[in-house]
Order: structure tokens, then sequence, then C-alpha cells
């Protein structure tokens, strides 16, 4: 027989139904029910109003969004044979506030959804503080408004640049509050100092102490998290950036990659209508997200833990919990490199001169994020986005089944549904 | 010290057709958990809270404050139930409801994912319309989008203090949404003697005249009370889109809409022969400290 | 008799001066010559006007805020922009034939004189009323989408520097008609020139 659950807390809601055999699931499909409509909304406008209308499609990563649409124009720009040059300082800002933004949801993540979920599970008599959560991100987007004017929904990035134009003070400002956050994870989440923990190569070490990071993994162990959630174990991370490697990986092989070969398809979803697409590579279904993206770098600890674990639902929450810590090392570089006197902005032709098409792609905080834009005197004739969650939160058909599909396979509904969230899912972005 | 949770204003906090952003710029508030400490949330998105969605579509209980965020759609579901039942049950027996951002109060963004069905809990666009007009006395608009961690916040402590909020006629709290965007730009000066930004990325300079900037239209504190408490759009160099206004989203946010080179609005309630008096004037100096850079890198070292 | 107001006095002097400064020139005009035609001692003509500098500019003002006030009842009618092309020619063409002082006064000493006028008529400073009613003209016409929407300075100068052209023709002796023959024929070409574009 088929159950319905529905699942809260992921930015919205979806439904997960459920087949199941002696309490074990042996299908599932899942529909995200709520009709948005942005791509139509995007048509007929000038081009640039899609920087402030996308970034509207999620609250909590609208600032990819807007590293996407950005890109997209951009790349429209290169297209019909205009150059659009960015200066180093224009690249790193924008880098620096799209990882920040990848902070603050994986914090909010952690806080808000895998913690109480971990301590609700293993009938655990601490307390959670998913406002340990909000502090830290808050400390995440106060850097990001430095730069960004605002978070969230900020549109600061422009095709040719970024529109602020920091001082040191600014500069200065977002390094404090970078770390401040760091000694924040460093006391609360992590129990150790940051590049203490970047520097484990074995998931042995996760153990020390009592602070969140322990936690985690110990109650991941307890619920047998770690032989339990795998999909295909294969990877694949689209955009470019400085904090991953654009690649396929197939268990640990490695392969370059193009977004010519990602396609999408309409969702099985019998039990309930839903405005979800699946999307593949080369008609493969592949995980993507922060495993993914530690996977491309081959971390030492990422692989020990891969070598161990797979593609389990334990790898893909530690690898998460670990991304936080790289991206704050990498951002606090970043941040420093920045040189001022640089433009923040060249001045590209003017968008009504514009007919062309451009793809833009991002690593969003859930994986690779792809919008794509049709322009004809510089006007939207046709926008399509494709998000993360389109990747991981597929629904097939039994022949074929989507990553979470197969790694809620074979399990009790309630262990399936802690797999399901270890994805981090995003409803609104998922039905844009 | 510990209060009776009875005590607190029962809070139910219902989404529309939403992006989410409203939450998590409320996360971003300083003194939220002290605030919360003040409320007992029955439902919230996120937050801990002590129904779920399934419990509270129920339609069984009650609260004091609802919180609607996202354009009102009456054909929405959410849990199977019609959002429309939702908003009407929370509604009648709360004492305010709070139509959250720029969706809830006039449509915004999500207005246009089915122009002819959707608005907000009052108006479409700046026209009464939507479900609650019956009860309109007790919903308060905060626009924006999203809206202002700290409006919010205002909102809820002038609730649990039991103080009366003023409204403007869009049921907007005067408080708030009396000052323009424009109040406390850092480019000011700029603004005053009509020296324009040359383009994007420079802290000089106004944007007004050609990136499209709204703030001087636009009834919104970013200025006053800053975003993050560290900066705002137009100090960030990016223009004001006017999103706390009921023609938000408006179209080419990027360029001021100009009638051979004179700007088509002007400030708000600037009768436009003024206005063009005081920018002939201001616009025959050159004052040489605002044409050029604050501070040159390249050279001044 | 009654006495003569200070307003009424300042107006006479300003109506004098007008017609002897585009008469004989600027340079030559004299402060004794005015106040001589004005009926007046030269010592209180300088209760008026303290110098002949500060005189010519309030000259500007006075011909800019007629002007000014002249279009902005054009601006504030009710009828079409093309009409109020037509309008605003008819009453430029009435001034040059009833007042010629004014636009003489205007073209051959405010516009070759500008040394006179020095920093206090910088830019929009003295003829402000004017321009802006034009802005308010332009403005308008474009937004009821019956004007062409371009840059300001190229449809002013347009507009301003066909009928500056035609009246100094006309001072000049040059044209063949009474430069009210010219009305229609010309607020045509400007309206044709400066209308929506299909």
């Amino acid at each position: 027989m088929t159950t319905k659950q529905l699942v809260e807390q992921i930015e919205g809601e979806a439904s997960v139904y459920f087949d199941t055999d002696d309490e074990k699931v042996v299908f599932s499909t899942i529909a995200f029910p709520h009709f948005r409509g942005m791509e139509n909304i995007l048509k007929g406008k000038n081009a640039l109003d899609a920087l402030v209308i996308t970034p509207r499609v999620c609250g909590i990563c609208g600032h990819a969004h807007l590293m996407a649409c950005v890109r997209a124009i951009e790349d429209a720009y290169k297209n019909a044979g205009e150059s659009v040059v960015l200066s180093k300082k224009a690249e790193n800002i924008r880098e620096f506030t799209v990882v920040m933004e990848i902070i603050q949801n994986h914090l909010k993540w952690i806080y808000f959804v895998l913690l109480p979920e971990l301590y609700k599970r293993s009938d655990s008599k601490q307390t959670s503080y998913p406002l340990k959560g909000a502090f830290g991100a808050s400390l995440a987007t106060k850097a990001i408004a430095l730069l960004g004017g605002q978070w969230p929904h900020s549109s600061y990035m422009v095709p040719g640049g970024i529109t602020c134009d920091p001082t040191y003070i600014e500069i200065l400002q977002a390094q404090g509050f970078l770390e401040e956050l760091i000694a924040f994870f460093e006391k609360e989440s992590l129990g150790v100092a940051l590049d203490d923990f970047l520097a484990y190569e074995t998931c042995k070490e996760f153990a020390q102490g009592d602070a969140d990071i322990a936690k985690i993994e110990a109650y991941l162990l307890q619920l047998g998290m770690h032989e339990k959630g795998l999909a295909y174990d294969r990877f694949i991370v689209l955009g470019k950036h400085q904090f991953s490697r654009q690649s396929k990986i197939k268990q640990t092989r490695f392969f370059s990659v193009d977004s010519k070969y990602v396609s999408t398809v309409e969702s099985f979803s019998p039990n309930e209508k839903t405005f979800a697409r699946n999307a593949l590579y080369k008609d493969e279904y592949y995980e993507v997200g922060s495993l993914s993206r530690m996977m491309s770098l081959q971390i030492p600890l990422i692989k020990n833990i891969h070598r161990r674990y797979k593609d389990s639902a334990y790898s893909r929450v530690m690898a998460r919990v670990y991304e936080v810590a790289h991206l704050m090392k990498h951002v606090k570089e970043l941040l420093s490199e920045v040189r001022i006197d640089e433009n923040s902005f060249n001045k590209p032709a003017p968008i009504e001169t514009l007919t062309a098409s451009g793809v833009g792609i991002v690593e969003a905080p859930r994986g690779p994020l792809i919008h794509k834009i049709d322009i004809e005197k510089g006007m939207i004739k046709n926008y399509e986005i494709i998000t993360p969650t389109q990747w991981n939160i597929g629904s097939s058909n039994k022949n074929k089944l989507t990553p979470v599909q197969k790694t809620m396979q074979g399990h009790s509904k309630t262990d399936a549904l802690f797999i399901f969230r270890t994805f981090d899912v995003c409803s609104v972005c998922t039905t844009h | 010290m510990h209060s009776k949770q009875e005590a607190k204003p029962r809070l139910v906090w219902i989404q529309g057709v939403t992006c989410n952003a409203n939450i998590h710029s409320f996360l971003n508030l300083p003194t939220l958990p002290s605030l919360l400490s003040k409320l007992n949330m029955l439902y919230h998105p996120s937050l801990e809270c002590s129904h779920t969605l399934q419990e509270i579509t129920q339609l069984e209980i009650a609260c004091d404050v609802l919180i609607f965020e996202g354009t009102y759609d009456p054909l929405l579901k959410r849990n199977d139930v019609l959002i429309a039942d939702v908003v009407k049950h929370f509604a009648q027996e709360a004492k305010y409801v709070v139509a959250l951002g720029s969706c809830a109060s006039f449509g915004g963004i999500f207005k246009a994912s089915a122009p002819k069905r959707n608005s907000g809990l009052i108006f479409n666009e700046k026209e009464s319309f939507g479900p609650l007009l019956e009860s309109q006395k007790k919903v308060i608009n905060l626009s924006g989008c999203p809206v202002h961690p700290e409006w919010l916040g205002y909102t809820l402590n002038m609730i649990i203090n039991k103080k009366e909020i003023l409204l403007d006629e869009l049921h907007r709290p005067l408080e708030l949404y009396s000052h323009l965007a424009h109040h406390g730009c850092t480019r000011n000066e700029y603004f005053e003697w009509k020296v324009d930004a040359k383009e994007f990325g420079l802290k000089e300079g106004c944007l007004f005249y050609e990136q499209g900037c709204r703030a001087p239209m636009t009834h919104a504190s970013c200025n006053k009370i800053l975003w993050n408490e560290v900066s705002s759009k137009t100090r960030a160099g990016t223009p004001c889109f006017g999103c706390t206004e009921p023609d938000f989203p408006r179209n080419n946010l990027f360029s001021t809409q100009t009638n051979m080179s004179i700007p088509q609005d002007v400030p708000l309630e600037i009768p436009k022969r003024a206005y063009l008096t005081m920018t002939g004037f201001a616009k025959t100096f050159s004052i040489k400290r605002l044409e050029g850079k604050l501070i040159d890198y390249k050279t001044t070292r | 008799m009654a006495r003569i107001s200070k307003e009424e006095r300042k107006s006479t002097i300003i109506s004098v001066a007008l017609k002897l400064f585009s008469e004989r020139g600027f340079y030559i005009t004299t402060i004794p010559d005015i106040a001589e035609k004005v009926g007046m001692s030269v010592g209180n003509f300088y209760n008026y006007f303290t110098s002949k500098d500060i005189l010519a500019k309030e000259l500007v003002l006075f011909i800019s805020e007629y002007l000014g006030k002249s279009i902005q009842k054009i601006n504030e009618e009710d009828v079409s922009t093309e009409e109020k092309v037509y309008k605003i020619v008819t009453m430029y063409f009435d001034m040059a034939d009833h007042k010629p002082e004014m636009i003489e006064y205007f073209l051959r000493v405010y516009l070759s004189n500008r040394e006179v006028f020095g920093e206090d008529c910088k830019g929009m400073l003295c003829v402000s009323p004017f321009v802006t009613e034009m802005m308010i003209f332009f403005d308008d016409g474009v937004a009821k989408g019956e004007l062409h929407n371009q840059d300001f300075f190229s449809a002013f100068g347009l507009f301003m520097g066909y009928l500056g052209g035609m009246v100094f023709l006309f001072g000049e002796n040059i044209l063949p008609e009474p430069l009210s023959e010219y009305k229609t024929s010309i607020s045509q070409n400007i309206f044709n020139a400066l209308k929506t574009r299909s």
C-alpha cells in the first residue's frame, strides 16, 4: 500500500509517497505541489531585471541565483562577441558573498534540521538550539551585506562586475565578522581550531570532545547511517569556482563535464501533481552538493570517509559539515586578496544592443544551479532554471530511480525520511 | 524569568506563494532569542513551535497573531487544505494579522504567478481587494521584498507591549514607512547637487538620474535602520527598486525612465516644476569635491 | 495725481532699458541715457539698480520669467502637444512683433555679451523659469506618447534655435512676409521633427 508523508522544514514542503513491504520502503515518489512560475514571470522583461527577480526564487540561496543570472547574461554577451571583463576584485567579492551564503545555509541546516532530527531519532535528552544556527548565519549575512547591501535578496552583481565600491573599512568589518564566525564555529560546532579540524585525515578523529560535530557523528553511527542511504556513488560538480572542481566522479574515477549534456525530464508522481522536473547528465542521475564538491577536491579526510562508508547518509552529512570549515578557510584567504584599487565594474555594451543566449552555472549551497537566458534586443525571450534539488530529489519510475529514491529503498520509513533530509532539500527552488 | 506560556501572544505563521525570504530575513534579527521568548509559537515553518502543519490545518485551535507570508492564492493548498480556509479560520479570532512582505501586502512578485486571482490580504497592488477586507482593521502590512527583520521585530514587540501601532493608508506602520528609503542615504549630497553616478561600482554619485533608484519615491526606512545592521542597497551602489511599494516589481529596474532627459518620476509630492527649477540651479555649479573620487587609491599613496 | 509705486517705476526702467540696449547696444547705452529717458535723476536710478551689470541681469530674469509664465499657461491647457507647439510659436512670434526689444535683448545682448553676466548668470541661473517650462512641455509630450523620447538639448535646440533664427531674419528685414504668416508652417515643421516615430 502507498502511504503519504508530508515533509516540512525543507524551505517549504514536499509529499513523499512510500510503497512498503514488511515495514521496508520498496518504492517512493516525491511531489512538490506549490507552483510559482518564475520562468514565465521573467519572459518579456528587460534582461537586467532578472538580476532582481531571480534571487526571489529562494529566500535561503537567492544569492546563488543572482550569480547564476549574472553569469548567464555575461555568457550571452560573450556569445554575441561582446567582451565583458571582470576585475579580479569583482570576481573575488562575488565568490566571497556566494560562499558566505553557502555557509549560512549549512549552519541553518545543521542546527535547524539535522541536530533536532538526530536528537529526536535517538531519544536523546539533549536540547537542540536551532537559534545557534541563526546566530552563526547572521554573522555570515552581515559580511555579505557589507558588500551586497543586504541579505536576503541583494542584486549587487551586474554584468561587468559589482555595484559596490568598498573601502578598507568594509573589508576589515567583513573580516571581523568572518573571524567572529570562525570562533563561534570552533567553539560551538567543532570543539577544535579550524586548522586542526581541516587537518583531520580519518573520520576517527571526529569523536574528539563533546562539541556538536562529535555528537552529530556519534548519532549518525548510532543510527547506522554509515551503512544507509547509499545512492549511485556518482557525483557531479558543474559550477566553476575556486572552492571546488568541475568534474564528474564515478566511484573514485574523475571525468570532465560540459553543461550541454544536462537535461530535464518530467517527474513520475502518480499520487499528486508535482511542479518539479528531474535533472540528469547524459541521461544518468547524479548526486550533487557538498559531498560531490568535497569529493571533487580529493581531500584526504573525505577520501577516507568515502572509502569506509561510500555515499552513505553519514558521508553526505559529514561532507556538508566539513565543507563549512573548508569554505571558511577559503573565504578568509579570498578576502585578504581583494585589491580595492581595482575597478568594481567595467561597463559592457548597452543591454538593448544584445541579442544572444547564455548559460550561467554556479555551485549553490545544494549543488549546481543553472540559469539559461535567451535575450532579444535586451529583453528576455526565454528563461530556464535548473536547481540542485532537481538532481538529488527527482521522482522517477521504478526503472530508473533518482538518487533520493535509491537511498530510501530498503529502509524503514523513519530512516527513509531522515535520509531524505540528509540531502538538504529546497522545496521553493525546486518549484521555481 | 519564566513567564507563563498562556500569557504570551499565540502566534501562527502561515505561507502563501512565497520564497521564504521573510523567514530568513527575520532570522537575522539580533534580538531574536529574547523576542521569541515572549511569544507562544504555535506554528512556524522553520522555527521551533508546538504544532505541526498537519495539526494546525485541522483548524481547531486559534491564535492571537497571524503572520501571513507570501502572495495570497485562493486555490493554494497546504497539507491539502485550502489556504483560503486557513487564513479565514485564524484571522477570525486573531487580534492582529500581519501581512508579511510585499507579496502578502500587495501581491508582490508572485502576483504574476496567477495575475487574475493572486493578491495581498487586503490589497491588490494599491486597490482594496483580498480575503480579509471585512476584517481589514486588524491587518498590518509590512511590505518589503523581503521585510526588514527589525520591522517585524518592532511590530511584534508593539503587540506584545500592547501599544497602538499607527498605520498609513496602505496599513503600514507609520514609524517604519513614513520615511523614504532616500533618508539617510550616504549619497544624499550628490542628490542635492545633482551629481549622478557615472556608472555602477562607484561610491560617488547619485543613482537617481541614470541607474533607476526609487529611494526618493519609496516609503521605507532601509537607510535609517540598516540591513543586517551594516548597510543598504544604495550604500552598496545598488539602486533602490521600490520594493516596499504596491507597484513592485516595476519594469526596467536598473534604469531611470526619462522623458527627453527629464526624470519621469520626481521625488514624492514635489511638483515637477519646482523639482526642475532646483535641478537647473544645482546643476549650474560644478563642485570639484563632488565631481571627483573621494579617495583615489591609485594615485594617493 | 496718484503716486507712482516703486514697482511701477522699476518696470518702467526695465522697459526703457530693454529698448535702449537692444536699439543702441549694451556698451554704448549709459545709465544717464536710461535715467533721462525714464525721467529720473541718475542718483535716484541707483536706488533701483546699483549697477549696469545688475540691471542687465535683472533684464534677463524679467524676460525669462515672462516667457516662462506664458509657456506655463500653454502647458496647463488641456490641448494636444501639436497644438501646444503652435501656441508656443504664436506666443513667441507675437512677442517678437509687439515687444521686439525683449527678444532682441535676449539674442543680441544676453547671448552675445556673456562676459557681462558672468558667474551670476551661469547655466540656468537667469533663464531657469523659461527653460524649466520647456522641460515641462517636453516631459508632458513624451509622457503622453506624442513626442519622441530623446536628449533634452537636441530637442530644445531644435525648437528654440529655429524660432531664434526666424526672429533674427525678421529683425534683419529679410523675411518677405510678416512673422505671423510663418506660424503654421513652422509649428508643423517643429512638431514633425519632434513627434513620436513609428
